[in-house]
């Protein structure tokens, strides 16, 4: 069993291989994992309670835990009021940590 | 604070300055390593080579009105440079290298202080070494 961290700056409205890249962390969880997804930059975009994006909800409504960087929120004018549910709001020092902790993190 | 090598962690980067988010986000790991206690080694490829060319200027925007000062643009060297004055203060390790082989290929190679130039065995030898390595690709 290992520690997953995806630092995910794509979002699945402009880029294809976004719905893969959620596919496979919640692929990595039923295999056993932790797997962690911290949103940066249009990764972020559809974290918004209006955005559709099947694949997304799919992901928040897996056990895999979700986090929107502040910063890229801020960025957007996005508040955290406006957040779909499961979606955590933290900083980039979740990916120090795990790299510090010997997780796996890959960016996307 | 200090730090041991266990605590050490490679970026390896391969965007140019100027032209995408990735570049502030890959500075934002960086400066939030560094607040973690982290040692820093870097290798630049491809266009990230360019990140600490000192020949960078800031501009004006004559069409706002606002000379280099006012228009306050920010240049990859300085940040480079902020970064290595933070790592310094907090008694940190804070290592550049830029690939040799992309540096000859774009002709950067009036580079600023501590930024140093080496080779693909080099980014080997940072992620054997370190804790833990993180690849930002372009894609």
């Amino acid at each position: 069993m290992s520690n997953y961290l995806f630092i995910q700056s794509q979002d699945p409205f402009t880029e294809t291989s976004t719905s893969n890249q959620y596919r496979l962390a919640q692929d990595l969880l039923l295999a056993g994992n932790t797997v962690t997804v911290l949103l940066v930059q249009n990764g972020v975009m559809p974290a918004r309670q209006k955005a559709i994006s099947k694949e997304f909800d799919a992901l928040l409504n897996s056990t895999v835990v979700v986090i929107a960087d502040k910063f890229s929120l801020q960025q957007r004018e996005i508040s955290n009021n406006e957040l779909k549910n499961n979606i955590y709001v933290g900083t980039l020092e979740h990916a120090i940590d795990a790299l510090l902790a010997g997780h796996k993190v890959i960016w996307n | 604070m200090k730090s041991t090598n266990e605590q050490t962690l490679t970026f390896a980067f391969m965007d140019p300055p100027f032209e995408s988010e990735r570049t502030v986000t890959f500075f934002r790991l960086l400066d939030a390593a560094l607040d973690k206690g982290a040692n820093i080694r870097v290798f630049a490829y491809e266009g990230a080579v360019s990140l600490s060319l000192s020949l960078q200027k800031a501009h004006g925007n004559s069409i706002h009105g606002r000379n280099a000062e006012e228009e306050d643009h920010p240049l990859s060297k300085d940040w480079i440079s902020s970064l290595q004055h933070k790592a310094a203060s907090n008694n940190l390790k804070f290592e550049w290298i830029n690939c040799g082989l992309c540096v000859d290929e774009r002709g950067v190679t009036d580079v600023i202080e501590g930024c140093n130039r080496g080779g693909p065995p080099d980014l080997w030898r940072y992620a054997s070494e370190s804790l833990n390595t993180l690849t930002i690709g372009t894609r």
